[in-house]
């Protein structure tokens, strides 16, 4: 009885070595070089520091500067726009795949072309439609030969306000619309096809179906693809600032992210770039925090 | 009755032409889509088969006199096939470390019970979304100190620990889906925990290599920001980096670029051709329950 109860006892601190053992390898990578990085930043964030020598304690004064700097509202400014079109960039792909999910001629082929931006990545795509906007470029050419003399004053990315839509709508909708409808309808087909049937008796139309049926069905997904949503905006979109705009023209497409880098490494004011991380870092712990809340209730479930 | 049969009928009918109004919809929206996305890469083909001279006298048309020497001249004088053999090499040996870091830590998450799991597990979702910037200079700084800049070793550690936390998160769902009996009667003959990484853990994980595959290297190609950071060297650019970098530097003529943009995607492109349906498919995991 003892021994059994010993070795009972040994085998779950056993499971636990093990278990710590496994975990080592990432948890000393990401401590490292994410959660060390995070937690010097804030330190950072409270000094003057060129990125050579030694910081200079400088207290909130970072922060102060922040708060009065206008780059720093118009960047929040873009981001707010950016997050105007989550709601297109989840409702289209989800009215889509709702159509498509009784079938639809010729889906796989635009499945096919419509996943493409994620194997491009946001670099190429960036670069290609930078290309593509640019005033001497195809899209100018193809308006000028239809009749558009003035083509070249349609550059969505040379003005102040088609520039960060344009940024918008291929960063939020374009890129992400195949993947939506991908996911969205891998959701729906864990639906049960029972309920469809129950509510057709009760002589719904595909409106209601679609309000009563299958969005409660993947209320989850919904959420969870809104988020990732968020995670692209806030804290992904450096490839394609890059190459797209470069933040501009002016600062018209800079967001918190990209105004970091441009702080920190092109102008070398890192302690104050530091400070702008903190709130970026700030606005992601919050999606974060989210994204972990829904994770945790759906596998509760 | 009558009455009643007639406006089911005509119910039904109204259905019927709502339904067919989404389908068309559907169709423009699709198409469009498709448009801006395909048009560009179309777009880029023709491009990058025209001579600087060709393409500024027509810019849409199809080449007339179509040259590979846009493409010799950015992979042999840009340098551009030193880069895919540097981004080759790099995602290959991240790839290698990555999944076992993924696999060891999902499967310690999904299968076993020990104090501090959910907390640990909460910590990996957390630092999961972290943007690149955050944590850039810091990291940069850190790279410097260990005297691993303009080193492949510094990139592919920043890469591992950038991208596992997800890849953790989608290996622990995987595990907890797998029968905890398979994973007992390894425990009973009493095996070391590496015997048991090399004859449960991996060859449990057998299907999960694909999608974790086309989750981490397509993140690392697409990488940007850790690779300008550590690598400042011309010569040891991946291609993403390179032609990142390019435009600002050459300021290219549009044919050069776009035989650039077919080079640095050339390999995702193939795979994904050969690979498609299963690459589609693959890309939900994590995401999707059921």
């Amino acid at each position: 009885m003892n021994l059994l109860k010993r070795s009972k006892k040994f085998r779950l601190t056993q499971e636990a070595r093990d278990a710590w053992i496994l975990l080592t390898p990432l948890l000393l990578l990401t401590v490292g070089f994410l959660v060390y990085p995070v937690f010097s930043n804030f330190y950072y964030s409270l000094t003057r520091w060129k990125g050579l020598g030694d910081p200079v304690f400088i207290g909130l004064e970072n922060y102060t500067r922040m708060f009065q700097d206008e780059r720093f509202y118009s960047s929040l400014k873009n981001m707010g726009i950016l997050v105007l079109y989550i709601p297109l960039g989840v409702g289209l792909p989800l009215l889509i795949a709702n159509t498509l999910r009784n079938g639809l001629k010729g889906w796989k082929m635009y499945r096919a072309m419509l996943y493409l931006p994620n194997i491009l990545g946001p670099v190429i795509l960036g670069t290609i439609f930078s290309v593509m906007l640019s005033q001497v470029g195809p899209i100018t050419e193809i308006l000028r030969r239809i009749g558009f003399e003035k083509a070249n004053e349609f550059y969505l990315l040379g003005k102040s306000v088609s520039a960060i839509h344009t940024l918008s709508f291929i960063f939020v909708v374009l890129m992400r619309v195949g993947f939506g409808c991908i996911y969205f309808l891998a959701a729906m087909s864990t639906i049960d096809q029972n309920l469809y049937d129950a509510a057709r008796i009760d002589g719904t139309n595909k409106f209601q179906d679609f309000i009563h049926v299958t969005i409660p069905g993947i209320k989850f997904s919904i959420q969870f693809f809104s988020v990732l949503a968020f995670i692209e905006v806030f804290a992904r979109m450096y490839g394609i600032i890059f190459t797209l705009t470069g933040g501009g023209p002016g600062y018209a497409t800079n967001t918190l992210e990209f105004a970091v880098y441009k702080l920190s490494f092109s102008s070398y004011q890192k302690g104050y770039a530091s400070a702008w991380a903190v709130v970026l870092f700030f606005f992601c712990a919050i999606i974060a925090l989210i994204q972990i809340r829904l994770i945790m209730k759906e596998e509760m479930s | 009755m009558n009455t009643r049969h007639t406006t089911i009928q005509h119910r039904y009918r109204r259905n019927r032409l709502t339904s067919t109004m989404f389908h068309i919809l559907t169709y423009v929206l699709l198409t469009l889509f498709a448009l801006c996305i395909v048009y560009p890469i179309y777009f880029a083909v023709i491009s990058s088969l025209k001579t600087t001279a060709a393409y500024s006298a027509d810019k849409v048309g199809l080449p007339t006199n179509p040259t590979l020497g846009n493409f010799t001249n950015v992979l042999m004088r840009m340098n551009m096939l030193t880069f895919l053999f540097n981004t080759l090499f790099l995602v290959g040996v991240s790839m290698v470390l990555y999944f076992l870091v993924c696999t060891a830590a999902g499967f310690a998450f999904g299968k076993l019970r020990f104090k501090g799991r959910l907390g640990i597990f909460t910590f990996v979702l957390f630092i999961q979304i972290f943007p690149q910037m955050v944590i850039a200079g810091q990291v940069y700084q850190l790279i410097n100190k260990l005297h691993l800049l303009n080193t492949y070793a510094g990139l592919i550690l920043i890469w591992v620990a950038y991208f596992a936390p997800f890849g953790t998160y989608i290996m622990t769902t995987y595990y907890s889906t797998v029968p905890k009996s398979l994973v007992e009667a390894a425990r009973i003959d009493g095996a070391g925990v590496f015997q048991q990484l090399t004859r449960i853990m991996i060859p449990i994980a057998k299907p999960m290599i694909g999608t974790l595959g086309i989750i981490g290297a397509l993140a690392m190609w697409h990488e940007l920001p850790f690779s300008m950071l550590v690598l400042q060297r011309q010569n040891l650019r991946t291609l993403t980096l390179g032609i990142a970098l390019m435009q600002g530097e050459f300021g290219l003529p549009t044919p050069v670029l776009t035989a650039a943009i077919l080079v640095t995607s050339g390999v995702p492109l193939i795979l994904y051709i050969i690979f498609q349906n299963y690459i589609t498919m693959g890309s939900t995991a994590g995401s999707v329950k059921g």
